[in-house]
Parts: C-alpha cells; structure tokens; sequence
C-alpha cells in the first residue's frame, strides 16, 4: 500500500457525499457528543470529542464542496490538510475510537458521527497514518486470509480437536447447506470451544451446515483500518466461495465488526447485492428458537447481564434476540444501566485492541463499563463478541473483579436438551 | 442621511438585499448538500428508510435520559432561547404584521407583556450560552471565530427589538432601523454559517435516521 | 479399574468424583502439559489445587494468578498469532478450571474442563509443529491416568 498526503486527500474526498455535508452544515459545535463518547467521559480530554476526530474529513468538505470553502482556498484562507495535521490526529481517530456510534445517537442535529470517522479513516489509511498493528493486521488478512495469520491447516486440526472431544462433525466445503458459519481468528484462537457449541446446537436444531476451507475468516481488517479496497477483497472471498457452494446463510460469529463488514457493508463494498442471506448467529438461534427448534432442559442459576456489542446491537440491529436467548436460560437475568441500543462500549473494538499504542486508554475508558458494573452487580456477564469478551476479562482483572465472561451461544450449548 | 431615511432604507432596499441573500443562499447551501447525492445501499434491509428517517426527525428533538443527565445545562438553555426566538420572532404581534405584509395573512398573537417576559428570559438565557460556551470544557475547545459571531449576530436583533419596542436611548425610527439592521446582517450571514443547521438538520436528522432504520434500529 | 475408551465413560468417572477430587485430577491434567507454558506461575497454581488440603484462600489466590497468566498469554486481536504461545494459553485456561471453585465450574466440572483445554493445549502445539499428527494421544494419556486414579 503506498502512501501520500495527495491520496489521503483525494480519499477524504472520495468519501464526501451529501450525508457527510448535510452532517458538518449542522454542526452547532454543542458539545453533547463528548458526553456520549467514553473515550472523552473517562479521560475529560476535549480534543476527544468525536465531531473533533472528524476534522481531517471536516476540513476537505469545506474546502472542496462548498461555495465559501472553495473561495476561501483560492485566498489561501482554508486550514491545511498535511502530514502534519494528519499525524497529530491518528491517535484521536485510530486510539480514541471503536466506531461505537453512541454519539450518533445523541447528536441533536442528527449528525451520524461513527459513520464520518469511518469516511475519516480512508484519508488517514491512503495517506499512510494508520497505526502500525492496524497495518500489520490488514496485511496479513490480504496476504494469509486471517488478520493473525490463522491457515485452514490450524483451523482443521481445532475443528479435529473439536469433533474428537463432542463426537460431532464439523462439515467442511459442503454444499447446498442452510448455513455457512465464519469465524473470527479471536474465536479460533482463544475461544475455539464456540465451533463446539454451533455443532451441538446445529445437530440437536437439525440444521445444515458448512464450513469453508477457503474462507473462514470473519474479521475484516479493512474495515477497521479504513480502506475499502481491501474490505472488499477480504467480502469478496465470502462472496465467491458462498456462491459456489450455494448456501442460503452466511452466519457471522460472535465477533462485532465481523457483522458490520459483512452484513451492513458488504454488498455496497462489492458493488453488488449478495445472493445469499447474512444473518448474525444470534439471529440464527433466535430463529431457531422460534421454530421451536432450540429446546433448552437447564438453566444459568446465577444473576446474569448482558453486554450489548456496539456493532451488533446499536450499529447492527441484533437488540431482542440475545435477550429472548437469554430469557430461555435464565429466570435471573437483569439489565445494565443504559441497556440495549444505548449501551456503553467496552472500548477495544474497531481496531482498538489491534493497536498496543492504545493499550493505556482502553483499559482507562473501562471504567465506564466498570461503572455499570458496579451498579448492576452481576455474577456474570454474558456478550456475543470474542474481543468485548477478551478485553472485558482484560479491565475486570485490571480492576480486581471477580466476574467471569460468558459466551451466549456456548452457554445455550451447555443447557441445550438432549432430547 | 436622516433617520427616517436610514428606516426606509432599511424596510426597503436593505430588506430586499438581505432577503435575497438569505434565499439564495440557503437555496445554494442545501443544493450543495443535496446534489452529492449518497450511493444506494445495496445490503438486505431490516426496516424502511423513510419512515425511519421522518421518525428521527422529531425524536431526535428529545434527549436521553443519559444524555440529558450528563449535559442538562447546555440542552435546558438551548431549548429555552430556540423557544423564547420563535414566540419573539412569530407570535409579536408586530412581528406577525411585518409577515401579513409580506406573505398576505397573519395569525394571533401572544399578549405584550408575554412576548415581553420571554424576551427577556431568551436574552439572559443567550448570556448563559455564552458564559457555558465559555466555560464548559468541551464547548470552549470546538469554539471558533463563527460560534461567537453567530452568537453576537443571533443576541443583537433580540436586544435591539427589545430597546426599540421599549423606546430605550435613542428615537423610536433610528431604534426600529437599528433592529431591522441588525436583522438584515443575521439573514445575509446565516447562509455561510451553521445557523444553516435550522435547515439542514431535517436532512441529517433524516439521514441519521434512514442509516440507523435500515439496521433495524430507532435512532 | 475400570477402562475408558471414549469421552462418555470418561465423562462419567468424572461427574463420580467428588469436588477435591476433581480438582486433583484436573491439576493433573495440567502438570501434563505445564511443559508447553513458558509461564512459570503455573506450578505454584496446580501445586495448590492438587493439594487436598488447600484453603479456600489459597485457591482463590491461585485462580487469580492462572487468570492472569491467561491475559498474559492470549492472542491479541489482530496480532500476529503463534501457536506455541496460545499452547501457552490453553495451559492456563486449563490451571484456571483447575482451580474455580466447584460451585462456579462450566459444564461437565472442573477436571472435565481441564482435560479439554489441556488437550488444546496440546492441539496448538502440534498446530506449530507437527500439523498432521493428531491430539489423541493426549486423550488416552487422560483415559489412563483417571483410570489408574486411586478411588476410580
């Protein structure tokens, strides 16, 4: 990926279209968004307010697009968009921002401020200012297939592991399936025992289902860094390959960024409508539970609550179904302040965790959800996202608390009937 | 020049020249916005556009408990002089006069002293603005040359509408012209600045709306 | 000395055990595959959960250091990831459910759960090394030592 200011540049402009200028021409510079935004509540620096991350995009619309703008730079009055300028802002728009869009749901103008800084990130990406773990990440997701190098070979020896230990098949390339489950390279890593759950659940749910060897990964790194290019290489992969084998549902795993990569942007990244279904799997087994074909025979005696991912909840829509989920296995389920589609972030995701530069402002920022926490009182915590999950357990320790962190489909698994 | 004539000039030609300049202005600024047009979404919906989109036009207009918790000095003052501006600007009964003129009917109009009272609560409501604009740690960083300019341009035709209808300082002509100069310079100036968000915000408010709705979300 | 072929007798002889026991045989498992941590925390935490007479306190303490060394050692997201350090990390999921108290153990108890990420631990180090082997011989490894488990 070679890089220049000039491209930076013509990226941000790229990115101008009337959303983004019917956005800064309301801006009254209130200042409410700060007060959504943890990365500004649990640090009190200003200079975090999100409409301020977006000023790199902010500063091209108004010279670029609009009628003063553009007089004001032929008299060299329009503020500079240079290296500079750009170094000084990547920490506010790489470290300082999970693309959570809580502020877009406060803004009083209506100003959609997740969505500009995505914009945002193509101009600093194309002008070479994205954090180095960010880069590292993309590369190896284009080069290898998984942002952390995983290869099928490793993903087959976990699934082997995972048939020998549950007795189950884990069909691979299979076609004509219902489903086709991704998985992000966090899960099958670190929480492999979530491709255990999905078998139980899909042989008790008489499901059909596949894994691919050629396309596994879920997490899209582009997304995150901020080139759409590459995003729509790493969809395209998804695309071709759940073509081929004619499935009817891609499934995106518990990972939140995932689903927004491939559920929200996919088709528009590719240029093309897809030709299957995308569904997140907690739409998958809440749909299943519907057609009475989840049936539960225990339940989570301890107090639980639910962490809300941003990107699959407030940005992604998935509000109900993890709540009627939990409902099957718990009479003993309580909210968190906020709850729902305005619920805090934990603050690692977006490419936030990817980046070590920003390991001291994540785990600052958890106070926020420490802070609903302590209000709450849960025994435990239940979310659908391996990096809210990760970095969760990360700031709970951090902290001294003593609550475990539960994934929602595995703790199905564990109370699903056995017949 | 006299000051009837400095009045006249002001009804008059000033008038004309700053109305044109204030449409023309939000015209080309909303035309601006508009025609960059946005790309179709190409993804499988899970709720309408529009609706969604209208929804979050009025809802937007209340805040969060959360947020309202977290900001109230900022969101109670802003509703107060966005109120106290529109019964000064619309229901004066010699405001209402001034439209009937122009646009041929009129409607009632809210008793003097009322218009009297919020007048003055819309003024110190708009110190107070300026004081927590000043003040308030986020607000102070994102203030520029254009927050105080608007501020000074939105303040000066309410304090100079409340002097001439008072007859306070000077003659009733040069206090009316006055005011109506001082509303002139805010129509010729709204244009190229945020005060443009009194238009705008229906199309982000709908933008933000369409997005979220589409996802399935009320925002 | 009954013989277990298969994850359900296994399963079974496990369930039977009671909470101490289950606890020294998963602290077992552990020091099987406590070679593939670089961790050396990890001995002192299954030293105590393999003794019977451990103290509450003592546990509680060990249980902190294995989540810990799990923090420690997983892969972070996004970063390049290397097998043999999440062999590492299994390790340490492995001591953790060897030392959670049994009213807070996940599902099948906790030495069930130690014998599974002591078997992923093992996975992810043939991951690195040895791609095409498989990781049952950990699994009979366990078969055979619960069977030889005094009381079994």
């Amino acid at each position: 990926m070679s890089a220049s200011i000039e491209k930076g540049i013509n990226a941000l402009k790229r990115e101008v279209d009337s959303t983004v200028a019917a956005f800064f021409s309301s801006c009254v510079h209130c200042g409410l968004c700060a007060e959504a935004c943890l990365f500004y509540t649990e640090t009190g620096d200003p200079k975090r307010t999100p409409i301020n991350k977006t000023e790199p995009l902010r500063r091209i619309w108004k010279s670029e697009f609009t009628l003063m703008g553009r007089v004001g730079k032929i008299l060299g009055l329009s503020k500079k968009v240079d290296d500079k300028f750009l170094e000084e802002w990547q920490e506010l728009v790489y470290d300082s921002c999970t693309m959570c869009g809580r502020c877009s749901m406060v803004c009083p103008v209506g100003n959609d401020i997740a969505l500009m800084i995505r914009k945002t990130r193509e101009g600093m990406a194309a002008a070479g200012q994205a954090p180095e773990g960010l880069i590292g990440a993309t590369n190896r997701s284009v080069t290898i297939g998984s942002p952390m190098g995983v290869k099928w070979p490793a993903l087959k020896a976990q699934i082997k592991h995972v048939e020998e230990d549950s007795g189950l098949k884990v069909p691979v390339d299979v076609e004509d399936v219902e489903y086709m489950l991704l998985l992000s390279s966090m899960e099958i890593m670190n929480f492999p025992e979530f491709i255990e759950a999905v078998a139980k659940i899909f042989e008790k749910a008489g499901a059909t289902w596949t894994i691919s060897s050629e396309a596994f990964e879920a997490t899209n790194s582009g997304i995150q860094i901020g080139v759409s290019d590459i995003a729509a290489v790493l969809v395209q992969r998804i695309v071709d390959v759940a073509d081929k084998l004619r499935v009817k549902t891609v499934i995106s795993p518990e990972c939140g960024h995932a689903y927004t990569a491939i559920r929200w942007d996919g088709p528009n990244l590719v240029g093309k409508a897809f030709n299957f279904k995308v569904r997140h799997i907690l739409e998958v087994l809440d749909d299943l539970s519907k057609e009475g074909r989840l049936k539960m025979s225990s339940k989570e005696s301890q107090r639980l609550t639910y962490h809300d991912p941003c990107q699959i909840a407030r940005r992604g829509g998935v509000i109900d179904e993890p709540r009627s989920l939990i409902n099957m296995i718990s009479d003993n389920f309580v909210e968190m302040p906020d709850a729902g589609k305005m619920n805090w972030c934990c603050g690692a995701g977006g490419g936030v965790s990817a980046n070590e530069r920003a390991d001291e402002i994540r785990l600052k920022v958890f106070e926020r959800k420490k802070a609903q926490l302590d209000e709450v009182k849960p025994d435990a915590i239940i979310s659908a996202c391996s990096n809210c999950r990760i970095h969760l357990e990360d700031g709970l320790e951090e902290y001294n608390m003593d609550i475990p962190l539960l994934s929602l489909t595995e703790t199905l698994a564990e109370h699903l009937a056995e017949d | 020049m006299t000051e009837i004539e400095l009045l006249s000039w002001a009804r008059g030609p000033g008038l004309q020249i700053a109305t044109i300049i204030f449409v023309a202005g939000v015209v080309i600024r909303i035309f601006e916005i508009l025609l960059l047009g946005r790309k179709a979404n190409l993804a499988e919906s899970k709720g309408p556009e529009m609706s969604s989109g209208l929804r979050t036009v009025i809802t937007r207009t209340l805040p969060d408990r959360t947020t309202f918790k977290r900001s109230s000095v900022t969101i109670v003052l802003g509703y107060i002089f966005h109120i106290g501006l529109f019964i000064v600007c619309f229901l004066s009964a010699p405001h209402i006069l001034f439209l009937r003129d122009i646009i041929g009917f009129g409607w009632p109009s809210l008793p003097t002293q009322v218009i009297d009272a919020v007048a003055v609560v819309t003024i110190i409501a708009l110190l107070a603005t300026l004081v927590n604009r000043l003040t308030n740690k986020v607000m102070r960083y994102l203030t520029n040359f254009e927050d105080l300019l608007t501020w000074f341009l939105t303040f000066l035709p309410l304090v100079t509408g409340y002097i001439a209808f008072h007859r306070i300082g000077m003659t009733a002509p040069t206090l009316l012209a006055v005011h109506i100069l001082s509303v002139e310079l805010l129509l010729v100036v709204f244009p190229f600045t945020k005060l443009m968000h009194a238009f705008t915000l229906f199309i982000a408010r709908w933008y933000n709306g369409a997005i979220s709705g589409y996802r399935g979300v009320a925002s | 000395m009954m013989e277990i072929r298969s994850d359900t007798d296994f399963r079974k002889v496990l369930e039977a055990l009671d909470d101490v026991q289950q606890r020294q045989v998963a602290a077992l498992f552990v020091q099987h595959v406590l070679p593939l941590s670089e961790d050396k925390r990890l001995e002192r935490v299954i030293k105590v959960a393999a003794d019977a007479d451990a103290t509450e306190e003592e546990l509680a303490a060990a249980l902190k250091t294995a989540h810990a060394v799990t923090f420690d050692s997983h892969a972070r997201c996004g970063a390049e990831g290397h097998w043999s350090d999440q062999a590492g990390y299994f390790v340490a999921r492995a001591a953790v459910a060897a030392s959670t108290p049994a009213s807070q153990a996940r599902a099948g108890g906790a030495a069930w759960q130690a014998a599974m990420s002591a078997r992923m631990a093992y996975t992810s180090m043939l991951i690195e090394d040895a791609p095409d082997q498989s990781a049952h011989t950990e699994c009979e490894w366990q078969y055979q030592s619960l069977s030889d488990y005094p009381n079994v």
